[in-house]
Protein backbone atom coordinates (compact mmCIF):
# COMPACT_ATOMS: atom_id res chain seq x y z
CA UNK A 1 0.00 0.00 0.00
CA UNK A 2 1.19 3.48 -0.80
CA UNK A 3 0.34 6.43 1.40
CA UNK A 4 -1.61 9.26 -0.20
CA UNK A 5 -0.77 11.62 2.64
CA UNK A 6 2.34 11.41 4.73
CA UNK A 7 3.15 13.70 7.63
CA UNK A 8 6.73 13.45 8.93
CA UNK A 9 7.80 15.04 12.18
CA UNK A 10 5.65 18.15 11.84
CA UNK A 11 6.20 20.77 14.52
CA UNK A 12 4.35 24.07 14.68
CA UNK A 13 5.15 26.88 17.10
CA UNK A 14 3.16 30.04 17.64
CA UNK A 15 5.63 32.31 19.38
CA UNK A 16 6.51 30.38 22.50
CA UNK A 17 3.58 28.01 22.26
CA UNK A 18 4.13 24.62 20.69
CA UNK A 19 0.83 23.65 19.05
CA UNK A 20 2.10 20.53 17.28
CA UNK A 21 5.10 18.58 18.49
CA UNK A 22 6.91 16.22 16.10
CA UNK A 23 3.81 14.57 14.67
CA UNK A 24 4.13 11.76 12.15
CA UNK A 25 1.39 9.69 10.56
CA UNK A 26 0.28 8.60 7.14
CA UNK A 27 -2.97 7.91 5.33
CA UNK A 28 -3.04 4.96 2.93
CA UNK A 29 -4.94 5.06 -0.32
CA UNK A 30 -8.46 3.89 0.35
CA UNK A 31 -8.18 4.40 4.09
CA UNK A 32 -10.61 6.52 6.07
CA UNK A 33 -8.66 8.19 8.85
CA UNK A 34 -10.10 9.99 11.85
CA UNK A 35 -8.21 12.58 13.87
CA UNK A 36 -9.54 13.28 17.35
CA UNK A 37 -8.44 15.13 20.44
CA UNK A 38 -9.80 17.40 23.15
CA UNK A 39 -10.15 21.15 22.69
CA UNK A 40 -6.81 22.84 22.17
CA UNK A 41 -5.04 19.59 21.30
CA UNK A 42 -3.73 21.06 18.05
CA UNK A 43 -6.08 19.31 15.63
CA UNK A 44 -6.96 22.41 13.68
CA UNK A 45 -3.35 23.59 13.65
CA UNK A 46 -2.24 20.28 12.17
CA UNK A 47 -5.06 20.45 9.67
CA UNK A 48 -4.07 23.97 8.66
CA UNK A 49 -0.42 22.94 8.29
CA UNK A 50 -1.45 20.16 5.91
CA UNK A 51 -3.75 22.49 3.96
CA UNK A 52 -1.05 25.15 3.65
CA UNK A 53 -2.70 27.85 5.75
CA UNK A 54 0.21 27.74 8.23
CA UNK A 55 3.86 27.17 7.45
CA UNK A 56 5.33 24.41 9.59
CA UNK A 57 8.19 25.15 11.99
CA UNK A 58 9.81 21.81 11.20
CA UNK A 59 8.96 18.60 9.39
CA UNK A 60 7.73 17.50 5.98
CA UNK A 61 4.37 16.75 4.41
CA UNK A 62 3.92 14.65 1.28
CA UNK A 63 0.75 14.29 -0.75
CA UNK A 64 0.35 11.79 -3.56
CA UNK A 65 4.12 11.37 -3.94
CA UNK A 66 4.91 15.09 -3.89
CA UNK A 67 6.20 17.28 -1.13
CA UNK A 68 3.66 19.95 -0.20
CA UNK A 69 5.39 21.35 2.88
CA UNK A 70 4.75 25.11 3.14
CA UNK A 71 3.06 25.28 -0.26
CA UNK A 72 0.26 27.82 -0.56
CA UNK A 73 -3.37 26.69 -0.01
CA UNK A 74 -4.34 27.24 -3.64
CA UNK A 75 -1.35 25.21 -4.87
CA UNK A 76 -2.30 22.35 -2.58
CA UNK A 77 -5.92 22.51 -3.76
CA UNK A 78 -4.76 22.33 -7.37
CA UNK A 79 -2.76 19.17 -6.58
CA UNK A 80 -6.01 17.54 -5.48
CA UNK A 81 -6.14 18.00 -1.71
CA UNK A 82 -9.42 19.72 -0.81
CA UNK A 83 -10.67 20.82 2.57
CA UNK A 84 -13.76 22.19 4.29
CA UNK A 85 -13.95 24.83 6.99
CA UNK A 86 -15.42 24.47 10.46
CA UNK A 87 -17.51 27.54 9.98
CA UNK A 88 -18.53 28.23 6.43
CA UNK A 89 -18.88 32.00 6.46
CA UNK A 90 -20.39 33.42 3.33
CA UNK A 91 -21.54 37.01 3.17
CA UNK A 92 -24.28 35.99 0.79
CA UNK A 93 -23.16 37.25 -2.57
CA UNK A 94 -23.20 33.81 -4.17
CA UNK A 95 -26.05 31.33 -4.42
CA UNK A 96 -25.55 27.66 -3.58
CA UNK A 97 -25.15 26.76 -7.26
CA UNK A 98 -22.69 29.60 -7.81
CA UNK A 99 -20.67 28.58 -4.75
CA UNK A 100 -20.28 25.07 -6.07
CA UNK A 101 -19.46 26.41 -9.55
CA UNK A 102 -16.55 28.35 -8.03
CA UNK A 103 -15.17 24.94 -7.03
CA UNK A 104 -15.69 23.35 -10.43
CA UNK A 105 -14.10 26.34 -12.19
CA UNK A 106 -10.77 25.09 -10.82
CA UNK A 107 -10.60 22.41 -13.52
CA UNK A 108 -12.26 24.20 -16.42
CA UNK A 109 -12.53 27.62 -18.04
CA UNK A 110 -15.92 26.92 -19.60
CA UNK A 111 -18.97 28.17 -17.76
CA UNK A 112 -21.26 25.47 -19.14
CA UNK A 113 -18.87 22.68 -18.10
CA UNK A 114 -18.51 24.22 -14.65
CA UNK A 115 -22.27 24.44 -14.29
CA UNK A 116 -22.82 20.89 -15.45
CA UNK A 117 -20.28 19.51 -12.96
CA UNK A 118 -21.78 21.60 -10.18
CA UNK A 119 -25.22 20.20 -10.98
CA UNK A 120 -23.91 16.63 -10.86
CA UNK A 121 -22.53 17.26 -7.39
CA UNK A 122 -25.73 18.96 -6.30
CA UNK A 123 -27.56 15.73 -7.17
CA UNK A 124 -25.13 13.60 -5.18
CA UNK A 125 -25.27 15.91 -2.17
CA UNK A 126 -29.06 16.22 -2.39
CA UNK A 127 -29.00 19.99 -2.50
CA UNK A 128 -31.47 20.24 -5.37
CA UNK A 129 -34.02 22.19 -3.31
CA UNK A 130 -31.51 24.88 -2.37
CA UNK A 131 -29.72 25.80 -5.62
CA UNK A 132 -31.01 29.36 -5.78
CA UNK A 133 -30.76 30.13 -2.09
CA UNK A 134 -27.98 32.04 -0.44
CA UNK A 135 -25.82 29.87 1.77
CA UNK A 136 -26.58 31.99 4.82
CA UNK A 137 -30.29 31.24 4.44
CA UNK A 138 -29.82 27.49 4.85
CA UNK A 139 -29.97 25.36 7.99
CA UNK A 140 -26.59 24.31 9.43
CA UNK A 141 -26.73 20.77 8.04
CA UNK A 142 -27.35 22.02 4.53
CA UNK A 143 -24.59 24.63 4.89
CA UNK A 144 -22.14 21.85 5.76
CA UNK A 145 -23.26 19.91 2.70
CA UNK A 146 -22.70 23.00 0.52
CA UNK A 147 -19.19 23.37 1.95
CA UNK A 148 -18.47 19.71 1.16
CA UNK A 149 -20.02 20.00 -2.30
CA UNK A 150 -17.90 23.06 -3.09
CA UNK A 151 -14.74 21.22 -2.06
CA UNK A 152 -15.78 18.12 -4.04
CA UNK A 153 -16.38 20.24 -7.13
CA UNK A 154 -12.63 20.86 -7.35
CA UNK A 155 -12.34 17.12 -8.20
CA UNK A 156 -9.95 16.25 -5.38
CA UNK A 157 -8.08 13.00 -4.73
CA UNK A 158 -8.45 13.52 -1.03
CA UNK A 159 -10.87 15.48 1.14
CA UNK A 160 -10.09 16.83 4.59
CA UNK A 161 -13.25 17.39 6.63
CA UNK A 162 -13.05 19.78 9.56
CA UNK A 163 -15.75 19.10 12.17
CA UNK A 164 -18.54 18.39 9.72
CA UNK A 165 -20.72 16.94 12.46
CA UNK A 166 -20.45 19.87 14.87
CA UNK A 167 -23.84 21.39 15.55
CA UNK A 168 -25.84 18.60 13.93
CA UNK A 169 -28.59 16.56 15.60
CA UNK A 170 -28.41 12.74 15.75
CA UNK A 171 -30.54 12.24 12.62
CA UNK A 172 -28.39 14.68 10.69
CA UNK A 173 -25.24 12.96 11.93
CA UNK A 174 -26.56 9.67 10.53
CA UNK A 175 -27.14 11.39 7.20
CA UNK A 176 -23.65 12.86 7.31
CA UNK A 177 -22.14 9.42 7.96
CA UNK A 178 -23.92 7.99 4.94
CA UNK A 179 -22.70 10.90 2.86
CA UNK A 180 -19.07 10.50 3.95
CA UNK A 181 -19.22 6.80 3.19
CA UNK A 182 -20.63 7.59 -0.23
CA UNK A 183 -17.81 10.07 -0.93
CA UNK A 184 -15.17 7.64 0.29
CA UNK A 185 -16.36 4.38 -1.22
CA UNK A 186 -18.54 5.30 -4.20
CA UNK A 187 -16.69 8.36 -5.44
CA UNK A 188 -13.30 6.92 -4.50
CA UNK A 189 -12.08 10.05 -2.74
CA UNK A 190 -9.88 9.52 0.30
CA UNK A 191 -11.44 11.12 3.36
CA UNK A 192 -9.74 12.30 6.51
CA UNK A 193 -11.93 13.51 9.37
CA UNK A 194 -11.23 15.87 12.20
CA UNK A 195 -13.96 15.44 14.71
CA UNK A 196 -15.27 16.18 18.10
CA UNK A 197 -18.31 13.99 17.74
CA UNK A 198 -16.99 10.57 18.82
CA UNK A 199 -19.90 8.61 17.46
CA UNK A 200 -19.19 9.64 13.90
CA UNK A 201 -15.45 9.03 13.97
CA UNK A 202 -15.66 5.70 15.77
CA UNK A 203 -18.33 4.43 13.43
CA UNK A 204 -16.79 5.13 10.07
CA UNK A 205 -13.01 5.44 10.48
CA UNK A 206 -10.71 2.56 9.64
CA UNK A 207 -8.04 4.01 11.84
CA UNK A 208 -7.99 6.82 14.38
CA UNK A 209 -5.14 8.99 15.60
CA UNK A 210 -5.38 11.00 18.80
CA UNK A 211 -3.75 14.31 19.64
CA UNK A 212 -3.39 15.75 23.12
CA UNK A 213 -1.58 18.99 23.99
CA UNK A 214 0.16 18.97 20.64
CA UNK A 215 1.43 15.37 20.89
CA UNK A 216 0.27 12.29 19.06
CA UNK A 217 -0.65 10.00 21.94
CA UNK A 218 -2.33 7.06 20.26
CA UNK A 219 -2.98 5.46 16.92
CA UNK A 220 -5.05 2.43 16.03
CA UNK A 221 -8.40 0.91 15.15
CA UNK A 222 -11.45 2.60 16.69
CA UNK A 223 -12.03 -0.31 19.08
CA UNK A 224 -8.43 -0.12 20.30
CA UNK A 225 -8.65 3.62 20.74
CA UNK A 226 -11.77 3.25 22.86
CA UNK A 227 -9.86 0.95 25.21
CA UNK A 228 -6.64 2.95 25.31
CA UNK A 229 -6.22 4.31 28.86
CA UNK A 230 -4.21 7.34 27.67
CA UNK A 231 -6.98 8.36 25.34
CA UNK A 232 -9.69 7.78 27.87
CA UNK A 233 -7.86 9.96 30.34
CA UNK A 234 -6.97 12.73 27.89
CA UNK A 235 -10.01 12.93 25.76
CA UNK A 236 -13.02 11.02 26.89
CA UNK A 237 -12.68 12.39 30.38
CA UNK A 238 -13.68 11.26 33.83
CA UNK A 239 -17.33 11.01 33.00
CA UNK A 240 -16.74 8.49 30.24
CA UNK A 241 -14.48 6.43 32.50
CA UNK A 242 -17.15 6.43 35.16
CA UNK A 243 -19.76 5.40 32.64
CA UNK A 244 -17.60 2.52 31.43
CA UNK A 245 -17.19 1.32 35.00
CA UNK A 246 -20.92 1.40 35.49
CA UNK A 247 -21.44 -0.59 32.31
CA UNK A 248 -18.79 -3.06 33.41
CA UNK A 249 -20.38 -3.50 36.81
CA UNK B 1 -19.49 30.08 -29.64
CA UNK B 2 -20.11 29.70 -25.95
CA UNK B 3 -18.36 33.00 -25.30
CA UNK B 4 -20.55 34.74 -27.87
CA UNK B 5 -23.66 33.31 -26.26
CA UNK B 6 -22.52 34.40 -22.81
CA UNK B 7 -21.89 37.98 -23.95
CA UNK B 8 -25.53 38.41 -24.91
CA UNK B 9 -27.00 36.25 -22.18
CA UNK B 10 -29.18 38.17 -19.74
CA UNK B 11 -31.32 35.21 -18.76
CA UNK B 12 -30.42 35.48 -15.07
CA UNK B 13 -32.23 38.84 -14.88
CA UNK B 14 -36.01 39.21 -14.78
CA UNK B 15 -37.45 40.07 -18.20
CA UNK B 16 -38.67 43.41 -16.85
CA UNK B 17 -35.14 44.57 -16.05
CA UNK B 18 -33.89 43.79 -19.53
CA UNK B 19 -36.92 45.53 -21.05
CA UNK B 20 -36.33 48.67 -18.98
CA UNK B 21 -32.68 48.67 -19.96
CA UNK B 22 -33.66 48.18 -23.62
CA UNK B 23 -35.92 51.22 -23.47
CA UNK B 24 -33.13 53.19 -21.85
CA UNK B 25 -30.80 52.15 -24.71
CA UNK B 26 -33.35 53.40 -27.23
CA UNK B 27 -33.38 56.72 -25.40
CA UNK B 28 -29.57 56.82 -25.47
CA UNK B 29 -29.57 56.23 -29.23
CA UNK B 30 -32.11 58.90 -30.11
CA UNK B 31 -31.12 61.49 -27.52
CA UNK B 32 -29.00 63.64 -29.92
CA UNK B 33 -31.91 63.64 -32.39
CA UNK B 34 -34.46 65.09 -29.99
CA UNK B 35 -34.18 68.80 -29.18
CA UNK B 36 -31.76 69.40 -26.34
CA UNK B 37 -29.67 72.14 -24.82
CA UNK B 38 -25.90 72.04 -25.05
CA UNK B 39 -25.88 71.78 -21.26
CA UNK B 40 -27.93 68.58 -21.28
CA UNK B 41 -25.73 67.20 -24.07
CA UNK B 42 -22.63 67.87 -21.96
CA UNK B 43 -24.34 66.18 -19.02
CA UNK B 44 -25.17 63.11 -21.11
CA UNK B 45 -21.56 62.84 -22.26
CA UNK B 46 -20.47 63.08 -18.64
CA UNK B 47 -23.00 60.39 -17.79
CA UNK B 48 -21.56 57.99 -20.37
CA UNK B 49 -18.00 58.71 -19.26
CA UNK B 50 -18.79 58.11 -15.61
CA UNK B 51 -20.85 55.03 -16.38
CA UNK B 52 -17.76 53.61 -18.11
CA UNK B 53 -15.48 54.64 -15.28
CA UNK B 54 -17.89 53.00 -12.85
CA UNK B 55 -18.16 49.78 -14.89
CA UNK B 56 -14.39 49.51 -14.80
CA UNK B 57 -14.24 50.17 -11.07
CA UNK B 58 -17.02 47.64 -10.53
CA UNK B 59 -14.83 44.73 -11.71
CA UNK B 60 -12.32 45.08 -8.89
CA UNK B 61 -14.35 47.13 -6.42
CA UNK B 62 -17.78 45.59 -6.88
CA UNK B 63 -17.30 41.97 -7.93
CA UNK B 64 -13.92 41.68 -6.22
CA UNK B 65 -14.83 43.73 -3.14
CA UNK B 66 -11.52 45.63 -3.13
CA UNK B 67 -12.37 49.29 -2.53
CA UNK B 68 -10.02 51.14 -4.83
CA UNK B 69 -9.80 54.91 -4.36
CA UNK B 70 -6.96 55.56 -6.78
CA UNK B 71 -8.50 55.13 -10.19
CA UNK B 72 -7.80 58.71 -11.31
CA UNK B 73 -4.11 57.93 -11.81
CA UNK B 74 -5.03 55.58 -14.65
CA UNK B 75 -7.38 58.12 -16.23
CA UNK B 76 -4.38 60.45 -16.09
CA UNK B 77 -2.08 57.95 -17.76
CA UNK B 78 -4.60 57.47 -20.58
CA UNK B 79 -5.24 61.19 -21.01
CA UNK B 80 -1.55 62.13 -20.95
CA UNK B 81 -0.53 59.39 -23.37
CA UNK B 82 -3.10 60.57 -25.89
CA UNK B 83 -2.30 64.27 -25.43
CA UNK B 84 1.49 63.92 -25.50
CA UNK B 85 1.47 61.62 -28.52
CA UNK B 86 -0.87 63.95 -30.38
CA UNK B 87 1.09 67.10 -29.60
CA UNK B 88 4.58 65.71 -30.19
CA UNK B 89 4.11 63.10 -32.90
CA UNK B 90 0.65 63.81 -34.29
CA UNK B 91 -0.64 60.34 -33.33
CA UNK B 92 -4.41 59.80 -33.76
CA UNK B 93 -6.67 58.95 -30.82
CA UNK B 94 -7.42 55.44 -32.09
CA UNK B 95 -3.72 54.58 -31.91
CA UNK B 96 -2.78 56.44 -28.76
CA UNK B 97 -5.77 55.22 -26.72
CA UNK B 98 -4.70 51.53 -26.87
CA UNK B 99 -1.11 52.54 -26.15
CA UNK B 100 -2.28 54.57 -23.15
CA UNK B 101 -4.28 51.56 -22.04
CA UNK B 102 -1.11 49.49 -22.33
CA UNK B 103 0.88 51.93 -20.19
CA UNK B 104 -1.90 52.04 -17.62
CA UNK B 105 -2.06 48.23 -17.45
CA UNK B 106 1.72 48.00 -16.99
CA UNK B 107 1.51 50.58 -14.18
CA UNK B 108 -1.41 48.68 -12.63
CA UNK B 109 0.74 45.54 -12.46
CA UNK B 110 3.64 47.46 -10.94
CA UNK B 111 1.57 48.94 -8.13
CA UNK B 112 -1.02 46.14 -7.95
CA UNK B 113 1.54 43.55 -6.91
CA UNK B 114 2.41 45.24 -3.59
CA UNK B 115 -1.03 46.86 -3.11
CA UNK B 116 -2.90 43.58 -3.06
CA UNK B 117 -0.71 42.33 -0.24
CA UNK B 118 -2.93 44.62 1.82
CA UNK B 119 -6.58 44.19 2.64
CA UNK B 120 -9.63 46.28 3.47
CA UNK B 121 -9.03 49.82 4.65
CA UNK B 122 -5.27 49.51 4.29
CA UNK B 123 -5.68 48.70 0.64
CA UNK B 124 -8.04 51.65 0.08
CA UNK B 125 -5.67 54.10 1.75
CA UNK B 126 -2.68 52.76 -0.17
CA UNK B 127 -4.48 53.25 -3.50
CA UNK B 128 -5.12 56.90 -2.59
CA UNK B 129 -1.44 57.30 -1.78
CA UNK B 130 -0.20 55.85 -5.08
CA UNK B 131 -2.55 58.10 -7.02
CA UNK B 132 -1.42 61.21 -5.15
CA UNK B 133 2.24 60.33 -5.67
CA UNK B 134 1.68 60.04 -9.42
CA UNK B 135 -0.21 63.34 -9.38
CA UNK B 136 2.80 65.02 -7.77
CA UNK B 137 5.14 63.48 -10.33
CA UNK B 138 3.05 64.81 -13.22
CA UNK B 139 2.88 68.26 -11.66
CA UNK B 140 6.65 68.69 -11.79
CA UNK B 141 7.36 66.74 -14.97
CA UNK B 142 8.09 69.27 -17.72
CA UNK B 143 7.84 66.75 -20.56
CA UNK B 144 4.11 66.48 -19.90
CA UNK B 145 3.55 70.16 -19.20
CA UNK B 146 4.01 70.24 -15.44
CA UNK B 147 1.32 71.78 -13.27
CA UNK B 148 -0.15 73.75 -16.19
CA UNK B 149 -1.01 70.62 -18.07
CA UNK B 150 -1.37 70.31 -21.82
CA UNK B 151 -3.39 72.11 -24.45
CA UNK B 152 -4.40 70.06 -27.47
CA UNK B 153 -4.00 71.99 -30.74
CA UNK B 154 -7.13 72.17 -32.87
CA UNK B 155 -7.07 70.71 -36.37
CA UNK B 156 -8.34 72.87 -39.22
CA UNK B 157 -10.96 70.31 -40.19
CA UNK B 158 -13.07 68.09 -37.96
CA UNK B 159 -11.40 64.72 -37.79
CA UNK B 160 -12.63 61.27 -36.82
CA UNK B 161 -9.05 60.05 -36.42
CA UNK B 162 -8.14 62.77 -33.93
CA UNK B 163 -11.56 62.90 -32.33
CA UNK B 164 -12.11 66.56 -33.06
CA UNK B 165 -15.63 67.61 -33.93
CA UNK B 166 -17.61 70.84 -33.99
CA UNK B 167 -20.77 69.06 -32.91
CA UNK B 168 -20.91 67.29 -29.57
CA UNK B 169 -23.24 64.63 -31.00
CA UNK B 170 -20.24 62.94 -32.66
CA UNK B 171 -18.44 62.69 -29.35
CA UNK B 172 -21.64 61.36 -27.89
CA UNK B 173 -21.98 58.53 -30.39
CA UNK B 174 -18.34 57.49 -30.12
CA UNK B 175 -18.72 57.34 -26.38
CA UNK B 176 -21.98 55.41 -26.75
CA UNK B 177 -20.12 52.89 -28.90
CA UNK B 178 -17.47 52.49 -26.17
CA UNK B 179 -20.24 52.26 -23.58
CA UNK B 180 -21.82 49.27 -25.29
CA UNK B 181 -18.47 47.51 -25.75
CA UNK B 182 -17.85 48.00 -22.05
CA UNK B 183 -21.35 46.93 -21.08
CA UNK B 184 -21.30 43.68 -23.03
CA UNK B 185 -17.78 42.93 -21.87
CA UNK B 186 -18.90 43.25 -18.24
CA UNK B 187 -21.93 41.09 -18.95
CA UNK B 188 -19.54 38.38 -20.11
CA UNK B 189 -17.01 39.07 -17.37
CA UNK B 190 -19.41 38.68 -14.44
CA UNK B 191 -20.19 35.10 -15.48
CA UNK B 192 -16.66 34.17 -16.48
CA UNK B 193 -14.24 32.08 -14.46
CA UNK B 194 -12.45 35.19 -13.21
CA UNK B 195 -15.79 36.81 -12.33
CA UNK B 196 -16.80 33.83 -10.21
CA UNK B 197 -13.40 33.66 -8.56
CA UNK B 198 -13.51 37.34 -7.66
CA UNK B 199 -16.95 37.00 -6.13
CA UNK B 200 -15.69 34.03 -4.13
CA UNK B 201 -12.75 36.13 -2.90
CA UNK B 202 -15.14 38.89 -1.88
CA UNK B 203 -17.28 36.34 -0.06
CA UNK B 204 -14.47 34.72 1.88
CA UNK B 205 -10.86 34.92 0.80
CA UNK B 206 -9.67 32.00 2.89
CA UNK B 207 -12.29 29.67 1.46
CA UNK B 208 -11.53 30.92 -2.05
CA UNK B 209 -7.86 30.05 -1.66
CA UNK B 210 -8.73 26.59 -0.40
CA UNK B 211 -10.62 26.08 -3.68
CA UNK B 212 -7.45 26.55 -5.71
CA UNK B 213 -7.87 30.26 -6.38
CA UNK B 214 -4.70 32.35 -6.41
CA UNK B 215 -6.43 35.34 -4.82
CA UNK B 216 -3.51 37.72 -5.24
CA UNK B 217 -3.16 37.09 -8.95
CA UNK B 218 -6.94 37.22 -9.52
CA UNK B 219 -7.11 40.65 -7.95
CA UNK B 220 -4.18 41.89 -10.03
CA UNK B 221 -5.90 40.67 -13.21
CA UNK B 222 -9.17 42.35 -12.29
CA UNK B 223 -7.29 45.52 -11.38
CA UNK B 224 -5.80 45.55 -14.87
CA UNK B 225 -9.26 45.16 -16.41
CA UNK B 226 -10.64 48.02 -14.35
CA UNK B 227 -7.63 50.06 -15.38
CA UNK B 228 -8.20 49.54 -19.09
CA UNK B 229 -11.71 50.98 -18.86
CA UNK B 230 -10.53 54.02 -16.94
CA UNK B 231 -7.53 54.67 -19.21
CA UNK B 232 -9.63 54.69 -22.38
CA UNK B 233 -12.12 57.14 -20.89
CA UNK B 234 -9.14 59.25 -19.80
CA UNK B 235 -7.88 59.32 -23.40
CA UNK B 236 -11.33 60.34 -24.55
CA UNK B 237 -11.45 63.04 -21.90
CA UNK B 238 -8.24 64.58 -23.29
CA UNK B 239 -9.69 64.80 -26.82
CA UNK B 240 -13.09 65.99 -25.65
CA UNK B 241 -11.81 68.75 -23.36
CA UNK B 242 -8.82 69.82 -25.54
CA UNK B 243 -7.01 70.44 -22.30
CA UNK B 244 -5.77 68.38 -19.39
CA UNK B 245 -4.42 69.43 -16.06
CA UNK B 246 -3.00 67.06 -13.46
CA UNK B 247 -5.16 68.63 -10.72
CA UNK B 248 -8.23 67.82 -12.79
CA UNK B 249 -7.71 64.41 -14.37
CA UNK B 250 -5.66 62.84 -11.57
CA UNK B 251 -7.37 64.38 -8.57
CA UNK B 252 -8.61 62.55 -5.52
CA UNK B 253 -12.07 63.99 -6.31
CA UNK B 254 -12.18 62.04 -9.55
CA UNK B 255 -11.00 58.84 -7.84
CA UNK B 256 -13.76 59.12 -5.27
CA UNK B 257 -16.41 59.99 -7.85
CA UNK B 258 -15.45 56.91 -9.88
CA UNK B 259 -15.84 54.69 -6.85
CA UNK B 260 -19.12 56.39 -5.92
CA UNK B 261 -20.78 55.62 -9.26
CA UNK B 262 -20.75 51.90 -8.57
CA UNK B 263 -21.20 52.18 -4.81
CA UNK B 264 -24.28 54.38 -5.00
CA UNK B 265 -25.82 52.46 -7.90
CA UNK B 266 -24.98 49.02 -6.58
CA UNK B 267 -21.49 47.56 -6.35
CA UNK B 268 -21.17 44.09 -7.82
CA UNK B 269 -24.18 44.37 -10.07
CA UNK B 270 -24.31 44.89 -13.83
CA UNK B 271 -26.74 47.81 -13.57
CA UNK B 272 -25.09 49.47 -10.57
CA UNK B 273 -22.60 51.82 -12.25
CA UNK B 274 -25.19 52.85 -14.85
CA UNK B 275 -27.77 53.69 -12.19
CA UNK B 276 -25.14 55.44 -10.11
CA UNK B 277 -23.97 57.57 -13.03
CA UNK B 278 -27.57 58.34 -14.03
CA UNK B 279 -28.27 59.66 -10.52
CA UNK B 280 -24.97 61.30 -9.59
CA UNK B 281 -23.86 62.93 -12.84
CA UNK B 282 -26.98 65.08 -13.35
CA UNK B 283 -26.90 65.88 -9.64
CA UNK B 284 -23.28 66.93 -9.98
CA UNK B 285 -23.91 69.01 -13.12
CA UNK B 286 -26.96 70.82 -11.81
CA UNK B 287 -25.56 71.35 -8.36
CA UNK B 288 -22.35 72.63 -9.93
CA UNK B 289 -24.11 75.13 -12.20
CA UNK B 290 -26.54 76.18 -9.47
CA UNK B 291 -24.03 76.58 -6.67
CA UNK B 292 -21.10 77.63 -8.83
CA UNK B 293 -22.55 81.11 -9.23
CA UNK B 294 -23.13 81.65 -5.55
CA UNK B 295 -20.10 82.75 -3.62
CA UNK B 296 -19.52 80.86 -0.40
CA UNK B 297 -21.50 77.80 -1.48
CA UNK B 298 -18.86 76.38 -3.83
CA UNK B 299 -18.00 73.35 -1.71
CA UNK B 300 -21.57 72.37 -0.92
CA UNK B 301 -21.79 69.73 -3.65
CA UNK B 302 -18.96 67.82 -1.93
CA UNK B 303 -20.89 67.96 1.34
CA UNK B 304 -23.90 66.47 -0.43
CA UNK B 305 -21.79 63.59 -1.86
CA UNK B 306 -20.44 62.92 1.59
CA UNK B 307 -23.98 62.73 2.95
CA UNK B 308 -25.02 60.32 0.19
CA UNK B 309 -22.05 58.07 0.96
CA UNK B 310 -22.93 58.02 4.66
CA UNK B 311 -26.58 57.21 3.99
CA UNK B 312 -25.65 54.39 1.61
CA UNK B 313 -23.05 52.96 3.96
CA UNK B 314 -25.46 53.03 6.89
CA UNK B 315 -28.61 51.68 5.28
CA UNK B 316 -27.81 49.63 2.21
CA UNK B 317 -24.21 48.81 1.33
CA UNK B 318 -25.36 47.33 -1.96
CA UNK B 319 -26.60 50.73 -3.14
CA UNK B 320 -29.75 51.63 -5.03
CA UNK B 321 -29.85 48.29 -6.77
CA UNK B 322 -29.55 46.60 -3.40
CA UNK B 323 -32.71 48.39 -2.26
CA UNK B 324 -34.56 47.21 -5.38
CA UNK B 325 -33.43 43.61 -4.88
CA UNK B 326 -34.33 43.64 -1.21
CA UNK B 327 -37.83 44.89 -2.02
CA UNK B 328 -38.20 42.11 -4.58
CA UNK B 329 -37.09 39.37 -2.21
CA UNK B 330 -39.58 40.58 0.36
CA UNK B 331 -42.42 40.39 -2.10
CA UNK B 332 -41.75 36.78 -3.11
Amino acid sequence: MTPILEVQGVTKDFGGLRANNDISFSVQKGELLGLIGPNGAGKSTLFNCVAGVYNVTAGHIFFDGREITNKKPYEIARLGLARTFQIFVASGDLSVLENIMVGSFLRTHSRSVAKQRAEEIIDIMELGDHVDHWVSELPVAAQKRVAMATALATQPKMLLLDEVAAGLNPTEIDGMMALIRQIHYDMGINVMLIEHVMELVMNISHRVIVLDSGNLIAEGKPEEIKQNPEVIKAYLGERFVAQQRREGA
Amino acid sequence: METLRNIFDFSDFPRKDVAVFGLFCVFLFIFPLIPHSSFSMATMIQFLMFALYGMGWNTIGGYGGQVDLGKAQFAGIGAYTTAVMLIRWNVPFWVSAPIGMGFAIIWSFVIGYPLFRMRGHYFAIATIATSLVLLDVFQVWDFVGGAQGLEIPLKKMPSFLYLQFRNDAYYYYILLFLFFIGFFYINWFRKSRLGFQLRAIKDNEEVARSLGINAHWCKIKAYAIATSFVAVVGSFHACYNFNIEPEDIMSLDLSILIAMMAMVGGAGSLWGPIIGAAVLVPLKSYLGSWLGGKAGLAGLDLVIYALIIMVIAAFEPRGIWGIVEKARRKRT
